[in-house]
């Protein structure tokens, strides 16, 4: 499976008269886009705003990130199960926005989180504030109950990040990374002396506003599985999960997963990346056991030397994580796991809701914990009334002249355990 | 068995499961399930379900088994002990209220996740 994956950089974005892409240049016609997510019956009114790096501008509660793609030659299209027919992804040409994203917000409960600062002391803790964002801000019609005004929320985000990725279907690319996976067997004939090396990729799923879907398929219905790690650039995983704003996997981090990346730049040098299994990480513990014993067999049956596993989201997949961990090390196969840390604001408590022996080797995102000051912004995105109640704000957390003194958690993006953001430990 | 907290998870499941409703907090929830655990029952859901902290939200529900098993279940121990050391510390830090002050609209949200978290268990 090979995908042919072209930049477009973007280096600004703008409202036009008509949608396209000129001299790196993002044009949305707003009208024509508005049109488009309003044929949702589920939606009263959308609007549309603009951010880019460097304002002074805050977007709040944002529910997800996407990077518009299209897919140019190959099977199936951008978001099998969503935008497209579920025909498998992955191969052939891909083009992407590079340096674009829209973003959705919109209140599916009274306490949602995730706040993403374009400048100030708050953008060096999102990746997304460096991005030129098409921002989305959804009202559902009156009476839409959660899990539909969720759903709508999302397909509003895939629809958008589908309409402007077709913008760049006939541009030619700036940039092109190639990426392959061989077979099993074709991998062990070219690299017979590299460490096999997987990866586990754990989803939430638990319920309304934990949930990722694979293919359209709500994760927590599934076993654990094999993926190409190129379906993930074309997006077969998109993120309904808005809880923990700062270590959920939104879609743009699905598309453009840093693990992947890596295991593929060290491919054929220091390593032979075999496989990526996803599993999920579920509320009842039969589940939790089945899931992570098919991991472990998964990973013995490739016959790996050794996996990374990245965890989403904070409590109870600690459990899950470890359990990963442990079952695959009992394989005689050794991991390397990514989460982050709920330490305490001194960071002096266990970083963990659970611990093993066979847990030696962690990279953490960061302590979630951890206190932060951020500026009054010129202009809000969104809603920020309710900074006092969500997860890492407390009562007094947004003073009246519009600053906030919150935990890092606040923040999206902050402390993902793909490992995809600015923080590092000395 | 649901022990629970929460009026909407006690309306929804009274006439399906045996449910055990708890006038108290989420630590009183988890206490009560922790005692559980110590005579026998075993977890069924694991009592961090979620990434609301628990901080944030008032509620809390979880699943054990109806009856007693043979032996203690020395995972649900450790499972539920941890979990009531790890609400300890996120109350210990900012927020102690534990959602408790929030809008009775917010209420309501926080039952409706609880509520939904605990039904992707029971509703396979």
């Amino acid at each position: 499976m090979k995908l042919e994956v072209g930049y477009i950089p973007i280096r600004d974005i703008r409202f036009g008269p008509e949608s396209k892409v000129d001299n790196n240049v993002l044009y949305v016609n707003k009208r024509e886009l508005s049109a488009l997510i309003l044929a949702d019956e589920g939606i009263a009114s959308v609007a549309l705003d603009l951010a880019r790096p460097g304002e002074s501008v805050r977007i709040t509660p944002v529910k997800d990130v996407i990077e518009p793609r299209v897919k140019v030659s190959g099977t199936g299209g951008i978001f099998p199960g969503w935008c497209a027919k579920v025909r498998t992804v992955g191969e052939g040409k891909t083009h992407v926005l590079k340096g674009a994203a829209v973003v959705t917000t919109g209140k599916v409960v009274g306490f949602q989180e995730g706040i993403i600062d374009m400048s100030g002391e708050g953008a060096q803790y999102t990746p997304f504030s460096k991005l030129n964002s098409l921002v989305l801000v959804i009202q559902p019609k009156e009476g839409t109950e959660s899990h539909a005004y969720e759903k709508s929320l999302r397909l509003a985000g895939l629809k958008t990040a589908e309409y402007l990725g077709k913008l760049a279907e006939h541009l030619e690319p700036e940039e092109v990374h190639t990426y392959e996976t061989l077979s099993v067997t074709e991998g062990i004939k070219k690299y017979p002396e590299l460490p096999r090396v997987g990866y586990v990729l754990m989803l939430q799923s638990q319920g309304l506003l934990h949930d990722t879907y694979v293919y359209g398929v709500d994760a927590k219905q599934t076993l654990p599985t094999l993926i190409g790690p190129t379906e993930l650039m074309d997006g077969a995983i998109v993120s309904g999960n808005c809880v923990s704003a700062c270590d959920k996997n939104t879609t743009y981090h699905h598309l453009n997963n840093p693990v992947v990346e890596d295991l593929f730049s060290e491919h054929g040098k220091a390593l032979n990346f075999t496989g990526l299994i996803i599993t999920n990480e579920n509320v009842y513990l039969a589940d939790k056991e089945r899931s992570s014993d098919r991991t472990a067999e998964l990973c013995a049956y490739l016959g790996l030397d050794g996996v990374i596993i990245s965890q989403e989201g904070f409590g109870n997949p600690d459990a899950d994580l470890i359990m990963n961990c442990r079952k695959i090390e009992a394989k005689g196969i050794r991991t390397v796991i990514i989460t982050d840390e709920y330490a305490g604001q001194d960071g002096a408590s266990q970083s963990l809701a659970d611990a093993d022996a066979a847990a030696d080797a962690v990279v953490t995102g960061g302590n979630a914990n951890m206190v932060i000051h951020l500026p009054a912004m010129d202009r809000v995105i969104g809603s920020i009334d309710r900074v006092d109640h969500i997860a890492g704000g407390w009562s007094g957390s947004l003073k009246e002249d519009g600053t906030i003194t919150a935990e890092l958690q606040v923040i999206t993006g902050a402390t993902n355990e793909l490992g995809f953001n600015t923080l590092s430990a000395r | 068995m649901i022990i629970t907290n929460n009026p909407l998870v006690r309306s929804t499941y009274e006439n399906a499961h045996g449910v055990l409703f708890v006038e108290g907090n989420y630590r009183d929830v988890l206490v009560q399930v922790r005692d559980l655990v110590h005579r026998r029952h075993h977890l069924i859901t694991h009592p961090m379900m979620g990434s609301l902290k628990p901080n944030e939200t008032p509620y809390r529900s979880v699943i054990v088994s109806d009856e007693p098993q043979k032996n203690v279940d020395v995972d649900s121990v450790l499972i539920i002990e941890e979990a009531i050391l790890v609400f300890d510390r996120f109350t210990k830090t900012a927020r102690s209220d534990r959602g408790t002050g929030s809008t009775e609209k917010m209420k309501e949200d926080f039952r409706e996740i609880d509520l939904s978290l605990l039904g992707s268990a029971l509703n396979k």
